[in-house]
């Protein structure tokens, strides 16, 4: 793993791979996977979800993670229970828009519990 | 981890009663529960692997408690293997890589194969494993597994002979472990949140 300190701002690059994620937990959820040899793309496609009257696009998401072997996505939700409302709206609309899709959401207490299983530590 | 005391041994083996470890929430299979489903999925696989070559791949350390009940349960003729493989944890190294620890003795070629775990999670080591052994072509190769808990599945595999599904809560017990402990006990758990949570 390569990290780098920013610069310009007291924020921390996260990067691996020569990728930077916008998250540490989403650059463990990258190493983990390289360890199982499952295949993965960061944010690779974004999907728009909402649009103006006018067609264009007001609302779009991009899944975090694309594992092409499994024809998977995966989002890692962070946030606390409390606040993640929103983001299950456009997981919702996502899986409205895009039925083929398939995504697996990892949320904070998921994500923990993987953690914990691999003995490591919280990386937020 | 506190232990469970030699007295507390005998009266639970004596009264035939369940021998709870103090860090334990909740038992959520009992033996008795467990016993019967092991019966039952070894009916079933000898009779699906009648007048086959059939070896049963189990994955240490986790398995050898299912794996050591369910073979007696089988009553065809059967092999037994074990393999380890490493986990990811915290000292795995940057870009590192699943290593097979212990790999079989046996040799799976035309053999029927079903691999027996204890419990499939995210499925990703179990997904590992199958790459690795169907890479040796076995005649088939097939999943039992005791404890399925689907809420954190990334890799979806089928899994033939199923004991219990288990909802995302932390269990010991029967093989499975938290920091090495509790393997021993002889039903499945729920393991109280002081042990784990810091």
């Amino acid at each position: 793993m390569e990290k780098t300190k920013s610069d310009n701002n007291e924020r921390s690059k996260i990067i691996y791979k020569g990728i930077e994620f916008a998250h540490p937990s989403e650059e463990q959820c990258a190493k983990i996977l390289d360890f199982y040899g499952i295949k993965w793309e960061y944010e690779p496609n974004t999907f728009p979800i909402e649009w103006d009257k006018d067609g264009n696009v007001t609302q779009s998401f991009s899944p975090d993670f694309y594992l092409p072997d499994l024809d998977l996505y995966i989002e890692l939700t962070t946030m606390s229970q409390k606040l993640i409302t929103k983001k299950n709206r456009k997981i919702r609309k996502l899986k409205e828009l895009y039925p083929n899709i398939k995504i697996k959401v990892f949320y904070q207490k998921d994500f923990k519990n993987l953690l914990r299983k691999y003995g490591l530590p919280k990386p937020y | 981890m506190r232990k469970i005391g030699i007295n507390q041994r005998k009266i639970a083996f004596f009264t035939g009663g369940i021998m709870l470890n103090d860090d334990i929430e909740k038992v959520l299979i009992t033996e008795a529960e467990i016993k019967y489903k092991v019966h039952e999925l070894g009916e079933i696989i000898s009779s699906d692997y009648e007048g086959k070559d059939l070896v049963l791949v189990s994955v240490l350390r986790g398995g050898v408690v299912f794996v050591a009940d369910l073979m007696r349960s089988i009553s065809i003729p059967l092999t037994i293997d074990f393999m380890a493989i490493s986990s990811y944890g915290p000292s795995t190294e940057t870009s590192g890589v699943v290593k097979v620890l212990k790999d079989l003795e046996e040799n799976i070629y035309n053999r029927h194969v079903v691999v027996v775990e204890d419990i499939i999670d995210t499925g990703l080591t179990l997904g590992y494993l199958l790459r690795n052994l169907e890479s040796r072509k076995p005649a088939s190769i097939n999943i039992c597994v005791l404890l399925n808990k689907p809420a954190r599945r990334i890799v979806d595999l089928p899994i033939k002979y199923k004991g219990f599904d288990v909802p995302d809560l932390f269990v010991v017990g029967y093989g499975l472990d938290y920091q090495q402990n509790y393997r021993h006990l002889p039903y499945v758990g729920i393991l109280k949140k002081e042990v784990y949570e810091i």
